[in-house]
Formats: structure tokens, sequence, C-alpha cells
């Protein structure tokens, strides 16, 4: 019985020697699929097991700077990051743009509203009574989209149609379960294999909102830095590159 | 309530005089796990008539039956020609129909209404003039008209006590449960509270079924009496017959003969009229009155603590055929008498007044002897 | 937009605990007085918002009857709109999530209820109703209050089931709790503080007049003795 303890012992902290490399990454929303793709590859390849927590990205910067343990930070907008670096709890030498963001109106299938030949005007169809949006107060795509609106000379006429998502993927479902009748979403999730075959969309020009620069850092405290790293890598290799352009982000050209 | 209705005219005039007929039959199990059957069948004539029983006897369950609170397994309940129920025909009328008024021993008074609103309770047919006064009469019956405004909480419990009939009365019933309503009283209210009873009971003759383990109570109110021991009556008859001459052992305990003993017949005396039994395992005779048994037959013969005398000194010319000699064994004071245990060879209890126990300076280990008459001996099968 | 969020929020609560009074007793009586054997399945059912998140109930009225499920087209035929988004959408939500907190105070009160006094009611003529509205409702009327007070503060701060079907638009659907999460998710901490403060000194004042009541014993009913 004696012996087995010890025995016990070691194989517990050989197991934990062995995981010694999990990285934990906040992720925004939109990223949902991408990055659990990226993240199954590569621990396929190194082994080293990848824990994705999603949210908006408001949402997260705030647990962050609350002391969250997260290894990584993909931010779904670079101004969350600027911050975090600007307080010292990312590494600013990590910060990276790994994607641009962008926009789409997207109608379920039921509709008999066509986006790509409306565009815009769509939303101001009487059969439109309900808009979904993610909350522009706090998650970055949702600020895009008042922005378009504006650019578009809508937002005073639409205002009182839109609905506020927590955060871009609560967007998105309120529109896919019909609830609202149309939505300003991340492309990334218009094309995602839950919403690709439920629903029609046409891609916002990019002149009409602020750029969505999708930043990731390393986190100043993280203890796992080396496999962070390696993800990051990773990511903005030519392989996740791959992934993510499949995923609907628009790789920037240059690193 | 239709039968409120029927009643309307005459506010005094004595309801028809009605029986209760009731036969049921009804098992359960016990919360200790034992089986129980009570199995009944009994007439109740207009007036008193008294249910006797230890705990556990079923008084309870029978009453429950009667009204309608309880479902019997089979039988039938009817007042004269009313069918209250019947398990052949199916019929069971719910409490609210039975014109049954039960009094529980908790009294059940309403402790958010008044005196007035409680007494009332059950005449919600009547319009307000009719309550007040049927109520006005009931409460004047029992001699709580004051306390009108109060509520029970601000009460005594003899007014408690009064308020739970007047409820129970004004309601014309056609048979009164009454389920040992007096026990938590003193002698004085019990004894003021039943000569209003009986005075209503004077002016309306109805069955009335009233639960007690109290001797007192049977004497003083019952027309009639009715011993249940587990689950099936024991005997019935005159309050008297049944517990002055009690028929068997158990009867005998319950009617308070703290002194029973089994004995073997060892001689007879016919042109006497009494007859000698020995007490068993003892040396010890009494001389009882004859009775027609089989002289190898055992008896009990059953003594009252009350019926013995006690002598500090041999007495000498008594009429009395027994005389025993002993000792005390103990001598206990409960309430205003002393509760002697005698040895003579079996033990006797004797009850003394304290004014005894003074003047005869007795003590533990005293030797002392009883006497008892012959006919306060008694001989129970 | 405090004002508009407080305001949006107290009505919330009594129209909530005003609907659950009016289904609550008499689910209540129900539960306390029936004898059928699957009772133990609606006390069951009844239970169920105490533990289960909030996200099952925003999950079935945005989806499950959402405007593409026959339930949901049948809604909005009838009234024109769907139920996520609207005021009646969050007023359905949390009725049915304070269910167990309105009907178990008062179905525990009314079953408390001396059994003696219900059968002297009875042999007194009584019907069933004027039994349960002489003697249950009066003294089981604490319980009564218990629910009530409990619905109300428990949709007071309702958080889960507005922000799953809400869509945070204020002065239909942003209550004060969503108000608050906003301003600390726009790191607008000072104003979350001020907003937080407010609510917290609404609920204490309501609790404490509730329990000065309670001290002076209109809550305790009437003392059985």
């Amino acid at each position: 019985m004696l012996t087995i303890l010890p025995l016990l012992l070691l194989t517990t902290v050989l197991c934990s020697a062995a995981h010694a490399q999990d990285i934990t990454v906040a992720a925004a929303s939109d990223l949902n699929y991408a990055l659990k793709d990226l993240a199954s590859s590569f621990e396929k390849k190194t082994g080293d097991k990848v824990t994705l927590s999603f949210g908006s990205s408001g949402n997260l910067y705030s647990q962050i700077r609350g002391g969250a343990p997260y290894d990584l930070f993909f931010s779904a907008d670079i101004a969350y990051l600027q911050k975090l670096a600007a307080a010292g709890l990312v590494e600013s030498s990590s910060l990276r743009t790994y994607a641009i963001g962008h926009l789409v109106l997207w109608v379920p299938n039921g509709s008999s509203l066509d986006p790509q030949k409306l565009k815009m005007n769509l939303l101001l169809q009487s059969a439109v009574q309900r808009i979904a949006i993610a909350n522009p107060t706090h998650a970055p795509y949702g600020r895009a989209a008042m922005a378009a609106l504006e650019h578009f000379g809508l937002k005073d006429k639409v205002a009182r149609k839109l609905v506020f998502g927590e955060n871009i993927s609560q967007a998105a479902q309120f529109v896919q379960s019909g609830n609202a009748q149309a939505g300003l979403i991340a492309l990334s999730l218009a094309v995602s294999p839950a919403m690709k075959d439920s629903g029609r969309y046409w891609e916002l020009p990019t002149d009409s909102y602020p750029e969505l620069q999708q930043g990731v850092a390393l986190l100043a405290a993280s203890k796992h830095k080396p496999a962070a790293k390696a993800f990051v890598e990773y990511v903005l290799s030519a392989e996740g590159a791959a992934v993510l352009e499949q995923y609907g982000f628009r790789v920037p050209a240059s690193k | 309530m239709e039968w409120v209705g029927v009643e309307m005219s005459g506010a005094t005039t004595a309801a028809p005089a009605e029986q209760l007929t009731v036969r049921l039959k009804k098992s359960f199990r016990r919360d200790s796990g034992s089986q129980f059957t009570l199995d009944v069948e009994l007439a109740v004539a207009p007036g008193f008539t008294i249910l006797f029983g230890a705990s556990g006897a079923g008084k309870t369950t029978l009453l429950d039956c009667i009204a309608g609170l309880q479902t019997p397994d089979e039988g039938a309940i009817a007042i004269a020609e009313v069918v209250l129920f019947d398990s052949e025909s199916r019929v069971n009328l719910p409490p609210r129909r039975r014109a049954v008024a039960y009094l529980l021993q908790s009294l059940a008074l309403f402790p958010h209404m008044t005196v007035e609103q409680n007494v009332q309770y059950g005449l919600a047919a009547l319009n307000q003039r009719d309550r007040d006064a049927r109520s006005g009469e009931v409460l004047e019956s029992f001699r709580i008209s004051s306390l009108l405004q109060r509520r029970p909480n601000e009460i005594s419990a003899g007014e408690r006590q009064r308020v739970a009939l007047a409820r129970a009365l004004v309601t014309r019933p056609r048979v009164l449960l009454l389920d040992e309503p007096l026990t938590a009283l003193d002698a004085v209210t019990k004894a003021r509270i039943l000569d209003d009873l009986r005075a209503w009971n004077r002016r309306h003759r109805i069955p009335i079924l009233y639960v007690t383990h109290d001797r007192e109570e049977v004497f003083a109110l019952g027309e009639s009496a009715i011993v249940l021991e587990e689950g099936h009556i024991l005997a019935r008859g005159s309050p008297h017959e049944v517990l002055q001459r009690p028929q068997s052992e158990t009867v005998a305990q319950l009617a308070g003969f703290e002194n029973i003993f089994e004995c073997s017949v060892t001689g007879s005396h016919p042109e006497y009229g009494t007859m000698t039994c020995r007490i068993a395992g003892s040396t010890l005779d009494l001389e009882v009155p004859l009775v027609r048994v089989n002289a190898a037959l055992r008896l009990c013969v059953g003594v009252r603590a009350g019926d013995i005398l006690l002598a500090s000194s041999k007495p000498q010319g008594l009429s009395a055929r027994n005389v025993l000699d002993g000792t005390i064994a103990s001598l206990e004071q409960r309430d205003m008498k002393v509760i002697a245990i005698v040895t003579c060879g079996p033990d006797f209890e004797v009850h003394l007044t304290l004014a005894a126990r003074e003047s005869l300076q007795l003590k533990p280990g005293a030797r002392v002897w009883l006497v008892i008459k012959t006919y306060s001996c008694h001989v129970l099968q | 937009m405090i004002v508009q969020a407080l305001t949006l929020t107290l009505r919330l609560a009594i129209m909530v605990s005003a609907i659950l009074l009016v289904i609550g007793v008499p689910l209540a009586y129900w539960l306390a007085f029936s004898r059928r054997r699957w009772k133990f399945l609606v006390e069951a059912v009844v239970s169920l918002p105490i533990v289960l998140p909030p996200t099952v109930l925003g999950f079935y009225v945005l989806v499950a009857v959402g405007p593409l499920s026959p339930v949901g087209r049948w809604y909005q035929a009838l009234t024109g709109h769907t139920l996520a988004f609207t005021f009646e959408g969050l007023v359905v939500g949390s009725v049915l999530y304070s269910l167990p907190f309105a009907v178990q105070p008062i179905a525990t009160s009314f079953a408390a209820v001396d059994q003696k006094l219900l059968d002297a009611s009875a042999l007194l003529g009584a019907s069933g109703w004027r039994t349960f509205w002489r003697i249950v409702l009066p003294l089981g009327l604490p319980g009564v209050l218990t629910g009530l007070v409990l619905s109300f503060a428990h949709t007071l701060g309702e958080f889960g089931v507005v922000l799953m079907i809400g869509g945070n638009i204020p002065g239909a659907t942003q209550t004060v709790s969503i108000l608050i999460y906003d301003q600390v998710q726009a790191l607008d901490y000072a104003t979350a503080n001020r907003t937080a403060l407010i609510l917290l000194l609404l609920c204490f004042t309501l609790l404490a007049i509730l329990y000065g009541l309670r001290r002076r014993g209109v809550w305790n009913g009437w003392e059985w003795r």
C-alpha cells in the first residue's frame, strides 16, 4: 500500500508536467469557429492544450483589467489591446493584427427580402420590424454597425427598430431565430457552418465603417509564454491565415 | 345547510326526537404498525350516551365516521330516516351536509374571529336579524353573552369551552358529538357547564354521544353508557350497570377498581348468599357475594380502594365479613387523598383522607387491619 | 437613463407580482390540499425555475417558441410581433422565473392551517369556497404576503432572462440591472456605481419597511392559542 502512494504522486506530477504548456485564450465571439479549428490543429501538432473563452471584446477587456488569468487575448478591436498595453497588462511587443473583420447585412432564409438587391435599403422595409446589432457601447461590431448606419444616413430612421445583442454572437442569434428580421453581423459568423445555409447576406463596403482591426497580444501575467507565443505564430502562419480566410476574415498582407 | 331552513319558525321548540343508528366496520394500520379494526353496531337515542373507553379504543375514529371526517370500510349510518352513509348504496354525505355537530377536544375555535363571529359562523344561511336572535339565545343559555367581541385567546378555558358548545349547538344539529370536552377544566367550571348542557338537552332532545374517561361525568350526565375496547363494544347499559357492576375485568379497570385479584372458589354458602374465594398465590380468603358460577372456574374479584377501611388496631364486633391483617408498605399523598399500599400477602391499594393519616399516626411498616364489606367485592368474569 | 430604467423595472416588478398573485393563490391552494397521486409532478414543474438557469428560459422564448416555431407563429399572428424584445416578453419570462418564489410560501402557509379548523368549518356547513375565503386565506395571509414580496424582489433583481431576450431597448426592456451591466461594459464605472447605489437603496428601503411591518405583527397573522 505504501509503495503505491509515491507511485501515484509521481504519475500525477508527470501528467501535470506533460500539460505544463496548457494555455487559456480569451477571444472575441466572432472567432468562435475559426479559433476552434485552429486550436484543434495546434493541439494535434504540438500536444499543447488550448482552452478557449469567447465573449464580447469589451467584456473580456474588463475581465482582464480585473485580473482574469488568460494567456492570450484575441480582440475584435485592437483599441482594447492598446489600452491594455498602456496599462502594462499586455506585452506591447507581442501586439499584432491577425485579421480584419467585416460587417454584413444578413437575413434568414424565410425572408422575402433580398439583401444583395436591396442592400441597406432593406432595413427601411416595413417587413423589417427589428434589426439586430451588437451593443455599440462595448462590442466593436456594434460600433461598426452604428458607424455604417450613420454613413448611409439611416441611423435616425431605423433607431427605434434596433435591438442590441450582448455580443455579436447574440445579435446573430436574434436574427437567425427569426426574432429580428435582419441584422448587421460579422462576416465570420455569416459564413460559419451554423449560419451559412440558413440565410443570405450582403457584404457592406469597407469604407462605410472604420476598419475592424482585430488584434492579438500576450498577457504580461501569463505563465505559459512559450506555448502562447507558439500559438500566435501558428495563427499568423500561412496555414493559420488560410483557416482565417476560410472563415470570413481578411488577413492583412503584411505582418 | 338545508336543514337550517326547516327550523326557521320556532326558536326553542324541540326538534322531533330522532335516533342515531350506526353500524360500521373500519380497518387501518396504526402508526405503530399494528392493525386495528373498529367493528361496532349501536343505536343512540335522544339524550346523553356516554362513550367510555381507554385511549386507542377507537372512540375518536367512531366519532369521525359519524361526522363524516373519516369513511368506514362498510356499514351504514343514519339519523332516523336520513341516511348519512351507506356502503351498499354508495351514499356518503360530506360533513357539511350531515347536520352533525362535533366538538373536538381541541375545540378548534377560529382564532382570528370574535366570539360572535365564531358562534354565527354556521348560520350563514340566515339573515342578520335571525342570526343575531339565534346566537343571542344560545349565548344566553351558556352564559357567555358578555364575551361577544372578545377573541378566543382573550377568554378563559372554561369560556372557550362554552363558546365551542354554543357554536356547535346554534346550528340546531340533529346529533351532537363531544370528544372529551371537559378534561382540562377544574371541577367547579366542569359542573357548571354540565348543568347548562343538561338544561339545554332537556329543551332540545337530540342524541348526544359524549366521550369521556371520567367516571364522575358518566354518572353526572349519562342516561346510557357504552364501553368501547380495542374497536369493539364491551358493554352497554345504564351507567350503573356498566360501571358499578362491571361484567369484565377490563371494564372494571376502566371503571376504577384499583384492586383486582384472580381467585378460585373454595366454598359456597347459599344460605348466606355468599361464597369464599381464595386469592391466587396466597392463603388469603375473601367473602364475596354469591354468583352462579362453576366452582372450578377462576374468577376475578375487584375491590375499590375507596371501599376499604383501615384500622390501626384489630377491630371487634364489625358487620364486615372480611378483616385482613397486614403491614403498610408505602404511603403517598396525591391531591387531597392518601394512597396506602398494604401488604396482606397480596397487595391492596387503600385510599384515605389526610385527616385519617394524621389521627391514626400511620407510617410505613405499621401493622394495620383492612376491613372490606362483602358487597364491596365485585365478582367479574 | 436611470429614471427610465428604474420606472421600467418597477413596472415590471409590480406587474409580475400582480400576475403571480392571481395565478399563484389558486395553484398554491391546489398544491396544499390536493390529494392526487401525481401532485408531486406538478410540484417538480413549479420548482423548476429555482434550479434552471435563466438561459434555459431565454432559449425557449427565443428559439423554441420563437417566430420560426408553430407556437411563435401563432403568437405573432395574434399580436403582430414576437415575444422577444418586448416588455410583455419580459413579463412572461419573469412570471415563469419567479413562479416558485410566489407559489411555495403561499402553499406552505395554506398547508400549515390546522386541519381541525378546516374540519370545524366543514362541520358548521361551510362549502369549500367559504372555508377558503374565511379560514384558509386569513390564516394563510402571511404566506401570501411573503410570496408577493419575494416575487417583487426577485423581479427587481432579474438579470439573466432579460439579458437573454430583452434586446436592451431603453424604455421597453432595459431594466436597471441591464443598465448597470452596460455601464460597466462601457467602462463607465462612475455611473455604474451611482446606478447600483440607487437600486441598493431602493431594495433596502423596501425590505426595511416590510420587516418593520413584520415586527408590528401584521405579518404573523393570528396566533392560534
